[in-house]
């Protein structure tokens, strides 16, 4: 009976033990998304600042690191320096893109200000490309390749590290 | 002379006005037509508008939330999931259309009743299945319970164990031996 109940409890255990063995080593920050590997949806967004609306079309040929934030999010704030590093030192390369995300306007423009953004931060005031994109919370990074093909999701702050890991990917994207 | 500079000042102005939203695009969101196809209904009317978008909202998981429906959860996120239900219903797009809509970004998890397809059939027939093994296994266990009470003696885990057994035993020798002997006194 005792040996029927150890394997009955094995049976049980082992599985769940393997799951947990498999995901060791994975980046939690790396969420699965059904959009990995698919074409980034279309979009036309009207940027903080003015003038023509910027379209993901505008960028083929060139990865782009799509950064959904929020002035309410402090992750996001931690991450800025970040992103605004790395958009200015690979100014020629790869082209940054912030959207903002349930958020209003005047106070993303004082942030703005205050400290600064060399990327534009465009304005997607229903939500509709956050939803697109199977936003869940912010922030949110979406890595593109060339091609226009998302490659990753990171989800939470970028640190430079992760940062260059993710961007490595979407430049290794061939046309 | 004065007044028809005016008016063709104006009338440029308004040429000029007008022909500026037509050399810039406009914002333009995710195109549901690009994503899921034309609509394969009819437009849903004002009136019963409010009633399809809380039947296919309710339908929809609140990626942010724990177990709620995008029809019952106030996340700003949730909200935005309702606005785009009813203006996909509001065109035309089926039910079905719209969760494969959202279901194209967040992937089946959205889904609050996955299809049963695949997999998913365990999801289905997991719980019954659990049920009937559980029903089962009490049924089984009443039935030997039964059935041990009504046949096996009082001691009967002495049988099971030697030690016991060879002590009952003693004990029942030493006590047979005494009645024995008073009887004999």
């Amino acid at each position: 009976m005792n040996r029927r109940v150890l394997l009955a409890g094995l049976l049980l255990v082992l599985p769940l033990l393997a799951v947990l063995l498999a995901n060791l080593g994975r980046d939690p920050h790396l969420i699965d998304s059904p959009l990995v590997g698919k074409p980034a949806p279309a979009f036309r967004l009207a940027k903080l600042s003015g003038g023509a609306p910027v379209d993901l079309q505008d960028f083929k040929g060139k990865p782009v690191v799509m950064n959904f934030w929020a002035t309410w999010c402090v992750p996001c704030m931690q991450e800025h320096p970040t992103l605004a590093a790395a958009s200015q030192h690979l100014r020629d390369e790869v082209q940054f893109l912030g959207v903002v995300f349930d958020d209003e306007e005047q106070r993303v423009g004082s942030f703005v200000d205050q400290n600064g953004s060399p990327y534009p931060a465009l304005m997607d005031p229903e939500g509709k490309t956050a939803v697109a994109f199977g936003v869940q919370g912010v922030p949110e990074t979406y890595f593109i390749d060339r091609q226009g093909v998302i490659v990753s999701k990171y989800v939470g702050p970028l640190d430079p590290d992760s940062l260059a890991r993710e961007l490595q990917k979407a430049m290794g994207g061939t046309r | 002379m004065k007044g028809f500079g005016f008016v063709l000042w104006l009338a440029l102005l308004a040429g000029g006005l007008g022909a500026q939203p037509a050399a810039a695009p406009e914002p333009m969101a995710a195109d549901p037509l690009k994503i899921i196809g034309p609509p394969l209904g009819q437009p849903v009317s004002p009136a019963e508008l409010d009633g399809c978008t809380k039947a296919t909202a309710a339908l929809l998981r609140c990626p942010v939330c724990q177990g709620l429906s995008v029809n019952d959860s106030p996340a700003p996120l949730a909200v935005k999931m309702r606005g785009q239900v009813r203006e996909l219903r509001a065109q035309g797009y089926t039910e079905e259309q719209v969760l494969a809509y959202f279901e194209k970004s967040y992937g089946q998890f959205v889904r609050l009743q996955p299809p049963f397809a695949g997999i998913n059939w365990l999801v289905w027939l997991a719980p019954v299945l659990g049920l009937a093994l559980g029903g089962w296994l009490v049924l089984r266990l009443l039935a030997r319970g039964a059935s041990k009470g009504a046949t096996a003696p009082a001691t009967a885990g002495a049988a099971e164990d030697p030690e016991l057994r060879a002590y009952l035993e003693r004990a029942r020798a030493l006590s047979r031996q005494e009645h024995n002997s008073k009887e004999n006194s």
